[in-house]
């Protein structure tokens, strides 16, 4: 009896000592957080060197609402790439006739973390980044565009105008 | 043979950050995630919460990285912090803890047997932790499934030894209870 | 007289900068159909867009052309089912849940019950994208459309998308999401000031 009860128990705990997926987002989304809230006084020296050999390739965070307009219900959206290794990076999509020169995304402290704002009426848009000038990159984290007829990958974000924003 | 990568330890990690490498940071984060991640998900029970959880906890340890003590027990200190940072989320998280296979709907979906054995497994685990009490649950994580030691536990979680070999007595016995429950369902 | 209007607004359409882009050939075509579409007041911008994504990206004239006209076409279809009113937004998401596989008479469904619509018809179509049959994506649109806000129908495809990752199937993860949330979305529509904001994810 009481043998039993061990081992149904000890089956438990194999079970959850499995590895459980954790989205592999939440590296970047932690030092995007933290290269913004750098503690006063202190250097901030470039960054990634270990994180980059740990993390994909490349990770795209967050396409996230910051504040709502009420008059115009545009949303300002903040576009976030880790590559590392990357020199360049644009933004390019139907908000900015596809145009690399329109949104060339910055390097927070130098570490990789590429980043740019864009500010979205409701709708629905296509876009994807644009690295080094020849490689294009989807945003693994939003909707892949499935009907891309170019040959490259593009990924979706859509911006609500009812309740809670939306934006995705 | 072959090649060997030395990984930098914790408090050599701790004093990089402190000195203005952020980059060292990134190391702590993925060294701890998986570890946190799992303790977190099992919790609090839903994914998404643990894994705001865990970002939360990871800010804030960056945030209050002059208070930890000893760098080389930097684990065991962030550890704390999400400990503090599930109970939180746990009260509200509670209320809508759903596991996605809960249903013969769903089972149906399942491709073969062993899948759907294992998935009904997996459901039932889950729910049976859920009815845990919350530091029964706790208890029986941090023991068991993290192999922490109870006076590691006691620093984490504030309460005595005794009172912590209690609430993982008890998680046993009532996981034992609920999973019986379950077979016969 | 229709003759001239056309002509007048070819010529509009060429003189739209962002074309130059373009090749002449590629350029000309594109216009006639934006042209076209101007005159049958479907939206235009969405198809210059298209166009432009292709010069970007290095497509070859013919396919931009194509990739525009096929564009123009399914928005067109996406109005006769949404109504002469729905907006540009809501067109290109209809023309988006359309290639998804929702029928014409999905889209007039949603109409009836939701406006505006961009959201709703853009997370059905990125829940068929995600391996959601088609039906299955459309009944849980159809069911949560009348009292979700935008942003529970996001969160709502995010659940879905996250569980079919860790192996749930589409179908399955659609209706157990949907079950489950269902009191979510209700507790979430009556505004309760105390529940803590959750961190908007990618």
């Amino acid at each position: 009896m009481f043998e039993r009860e061990d081992e149904t128990v000890e089956r438990v705990i194999q079970h959850l000592r499995r590895p459980v997926a954790i989205d592999p987002g939440l590296d970047a989304r932690v030092m995007r957080e933290i290269a913004q809230v750098a503690p006063a006084g202190r250097r901030v020296r470039p960054l990634w060197p270990l994180l980059a050999a740990a993390a994909v390739v490349a990770t795209v965070l967050v396409a996230r609402p910051r504040n709502r307009n009420a008059a115009s219900q545009a949303d300002t959206l903040q576009f976030v790439l880790v590559a590392p290794q990357a020199a360049s990076v644009a933004l390019v999509g139907d908000f900015n006739d596809w145009d690399p020169a329109r949104s060339p995304m910055q390097t927070t402290h130098g570490g990789g973390i590429w980043a740019t704002v864009v500010r979205l009426a409701p709708g629905r848009y296509r876009y994807a980044f644009l690295v080094n000038g020849v490689e294009w990159r989807a945003d693994p984290n939003s909707p892949a565009a499935k009907d891309d007829e170019f040959g490259t990958p593009s990924s979706v974000i859509t911006v609500g105008g009812r309740g809670g924003g939306g934006g995705s | 043979m072959g090649i060997h990568k030395v990984e930098p330890s914790d408090a050599e990690l701790v004093r990089r950050v402190r000195a203005g490498d952020t980059g060292a940071y990134g190391a702590l984060v993925s060294r701890y995630r998986d570890r946190l991640g799992r303790y977190a998900v099992h919790m609090i029970g839903d994914r998404e919460d643990a894994e705001e959880a865990l970002q939360d906890s990871f800010v804030r340890a960056y945030r209050s990285l002059a208070r930890c003590d000893d760098p080389a027990r930097f684990g065991a200190w962030l550890y704390g912090i999400l400990v503090n940072r599930c109970r939180t989320t746990g009260a509200r998280a509670a209320r809508r803890r759903r596991m996605f296979v809960r249903d013969a709907q769903a089972l149906d979906g399942a491709a073969h047997a062993d899948q759907a054995d294992r998935l009904d497994w997996t459901d039932a685990v889950d729910r049976a932790l859920a009815r845990l009490a919350p530091d029964y649950r706790e208890a029986f994580l941090l023991k068991h499934v993290d192999d922490l030691e109870y006076e590691e536990i006691a620093e984490l979680t504030g309460a005595g030894v005794s009172a912590l070999k209690m609430r993982v007595k008890r998680a046993r016995e009532q996981l034992q209870k609920y999973l019986r429950e379950a077979e016969h369902v | 007289m229709i003759l001239a209007a056309l002509l007048l607004a070819t010529q509009v359409a060429l003189q739209d900068p962002r074309l130059d882009r373009l090749d002449p050939d590629t350029r000309s075509a594109v216009a006639a159909v934006v042209d076209s579409a101007r005159v049958a007041r479907l939206p235009i911008e969405p198809l210059i867009q298209r166009a432009l994504e292709g010069a970007t990206k290095g497509a070859p004239g013919p396919r931009i052309v194509t990739a525009v006209r096929r564009l123009a076409a399914d928005l067109g279809t996406a109005r006769t089912a949404l109504g002469n009113d729905a907006s540009a937004p809501e067109l290109e998401a209809g023309v988006a849940a359309l290639r998804a596989g929702a029928t014409t008479q999905i889209l007039a469904n949603l109409r009836s019950v939701r406006r505006p619509l961009t959201v709703a018809l853009s997370v059905l179509a990125d829940l068929v994208a995600s391996g959601v049959p088609a039906d299955s994506a459309a009944a849980a649109v159809l069911a949560l459309a009348p009292k979700a806000r935008d942003a529970d129908l996001v969160e709502f495809r995010r659940a879905v998308e996250r569980d079919i990752a860790l192996g749930a199937p589409p179908g399955a993860a659609t209706s157990v999401r949907l079950n489950a949330g269902a009191t979510d979305v209700t507790a979430a529509s009556s505004g309760n000031p105390g529940t803590p904001t959750r961190r908007s994810r990618p």
